[in-house]
């Protein structure tokens, strides 16, 4: 009887989960599928299909520069993130200083502080550097380098300091009593150690600075426009099926850096 | 091969000090960003919040309340303000409903490869980036789209009407909030004895009495936090309110943007970022202190 009842409450809880992350998923399974779509005027049903979406939007030099734009600025801003974010990582880490917790609240601000907030913020500070020296920072790579570097420094840093936490200081130390500088304690001991950190951190930055949209509203250029800005800009006057081309693709390189990172380190650690 | 031996340790003394005090300085790089990059901007945003607004010249120096005092009297801000907040609440308790049985599911039923799994694919529509993820329920929203083909399959001709509108826009929030909620609640039902749950069943309690004794009771922090975070995370939505709710539908992060890139009144979307950040940091301070009195008398 009570085997039953147990059977019943675990099916309804598959049932209503099933349902519930079908409403999170189906919505680009739809998208997906539209990019293959012949129809000219986007409906439902399909009348055949093609690939000719995945060309117009290779052809829209809005989405074909705003990909490499978005790919080359995401690469150069985990790289920032990488070379500032593992020494901060090992003194958030392995330093007993006061301020140590301030010093994690501060590196984690740029998740905390909303994204449109953080991105006027910047926006009005680069003008105003502008109106003070002349130099053009707002739309120019160096500042959307800057604040795509920001975005991607707090989630390397959380997954490196997670990963190095798991490192046995003993070790280090015993390096270190046998003579091995600090250099050399990290490069031959800790990084081996918290590799699986640093690939899981690298990935999660460049995905997390690739998507994002309202930092960088404020900062590109009329003639540099991120994935995201040439996206949300065809929106504004189109719906066509080259929006499920771009999405599909954009869906496809994300899940596999995704699953990549799981590799690593348990995707929902993240978070 | 005395010298040999006493070399690290009196080399051993400087260098020790030496990484002690270097350790913390190891973080400046990474500081130095955060504060070039954020940390002075919003103490700067802070200031011009002050300021007062010209046309001609942008802004012209000034100590005064005049942005905030704009906010509170005007009825059309004060609306905007209270939109977002019964969005981002209705939001927020739409996926704490649905969220927390697919985290208790994952909790209890799943075994570890499939929670693998399917923690990544209610992880992947959250990290595909807000303008692939809002474009995808356009095409299910609008009245041309999938849900409007599904239903007049079945008959129904009507207008669906749910793009521009705040049904509309409640959808696409609560399938971006849903992951975070499912993540955080899952977790602390993993946290929570398995053993007593079952202690419960031996005792002759139903699944829900369980629940409602057992489970809650425990989860209730986390409960707390996983709807803080959708919460504040609603609030500042920018992408869904935008493209879903169009340029009708107005909430506070698009009108932040409005303000400061489009109008250019950098006082008054300052003060519009400082006015929104300070409700959201009293509306959850307030409702932890209502949860958290509600968990003390629980518990007693």
């Amino acid at each position: 009887m009570s085997g039953a009842s147990a059977n019943n409450t675990r099916w309804a809880y598959t049932l209503f989960s099933s349902l519930v992350i079908g409403f999170i998923l189906l919505p680009l399974v739809f998208i997906v599928w539209m990019s293959f779509f012949s129809n000219k005027i986007l409906s439902f049903p399909p009348q055949g299909y093609t690939l000719d979406w995945y060309t117009r939007a290779w052809e829209l030099s809005d989405f074909r520069n705003g990909f490499f734009l978005s790919f080359r600025t995401s690469m150069i801003a985990t790289l920032v993130a990488l070379v500032l974010g593992l020494p901060a990582s090992f003194a958030l880490v392995r330093g007993r200083f006061a301020g140590r917790d301030l010093v994690n609240t501060l590196l984690m601000s740029p998740i905390v502080v909303p994204a449109i907030v953080g991105g006027s913020a910047i926006f009005v500070f680069f003008l105003e550097i502008e109106f003070l020296t002349g130099i053009q920072v707002a739309g120019s790579s160096l500042g959307l380098i800057m604040a795509h570097s920001l975005i991607a420094l707090p989630w390397m840093i959380r997954l490196v300091t997670t990963s190095m936490i798991s490192v046995n200081p003993s070790i280090e130390e015993a390096a270190s009593s046998l003579g091995a500088g600090p250099l050399t304690i990290f490069f031959r001991i800790t990084l081996p150690v918290i590799k699986p950190g640093v690939i899981a951190g690298s990935l999660f930055a460049f995905v997390n600075s690739f998507i994002d949209l309202e930092k960088s509203i404020f900062l590109v250029g009329p003639n540099s426009t991120t994935l995201q800005i040439a996206l949300i800009n065809y929106l504004e006057w189109n719906f066509d099926s080259t929006i499920g081309a771009v999405a599909t693709v954009q869906i496809s390189l994300i899940t596999l850096l995704l699953l990549i990172t799981d590799r690593y380190v348990k995707l929902s650690r993240a978070f | 091969m005395t010298d040999t031996v006493a070399e690290p340790a009196r080399g051993a003394a400087p260098k020790g000090v030496a990484i002690r005090l270097g350790i913390p300085m190891l973080s400046a790089p990474a500081m130095i960003l955060v504060a070039l990059g954020l940390l002075l901007p919003l103490a700067l945003m802070l200031r011009n919040s002050l300021n007062i607004y010209d046309p001609a010249e942008l802004m012209i120096s000034a100590f005064t309340l005049e942005n905030y005092v704009k906010f509170f009297t005007d009825s059309f801000y004060q609306g905007v303000l209270w939109r977002t907040i019964w969005i981002s609440a209705l939001s927020t308790a739409i996926c704490l409903i649905f969220g927390a049985p697919v985290a208790y599911f994952l909790a209890r039923y799943v075994g570890d490869f499939a929670k693998r799994m399917l923690l990544i694919f209610i992880l992947v529509p959250l990290l595909i980036g807000n303008a692939v993820r809002t474009s995808a329920w356009m095409l299910i929203l609008n009245d041309h789209g999938v849900l409007a083909a599904i239903l007049g399959f079945f008959g129904y001709e009507g207008e669906l009407g749910l793009m521009y509108s705040a049904p509309g826009v409640v959808i696409g929030l609560v399938s971006v909030l849903l992951p975070f909620m499912i993540i955080t609640l899952n977790s602390v039902f993993e946290a929570i004895d398995r053993n007593l749950e079952d202690a419960g069943l031996s005792l002759g309690a139903n699944h829900v009495t369980i629940m409602r004794r057992i489970v809650l009771p425990l989860a209730l922090p986390g409960i707390l936090s996983g709807s803080v975070l959708c919460f504040i995370l609603s609030m500042n939505a920018y992408a869904t309110p935008v493209l879903i709710g169009g340029p009708t539908f107005h909430m506070m992060a698009p009108t932040v943007y409005q303000q400061i890139a489009k109008v250019m009144n950098w006082p008054f979307g300052a003060a519009l970022s400082f006015i929104l950040m300070a409700v959201t940091l009293c509306l959850t301070i307030w409702v932890s202190a209502l949860v958290q009195r509600k968990y003390r008398k629980w518990s007693e």
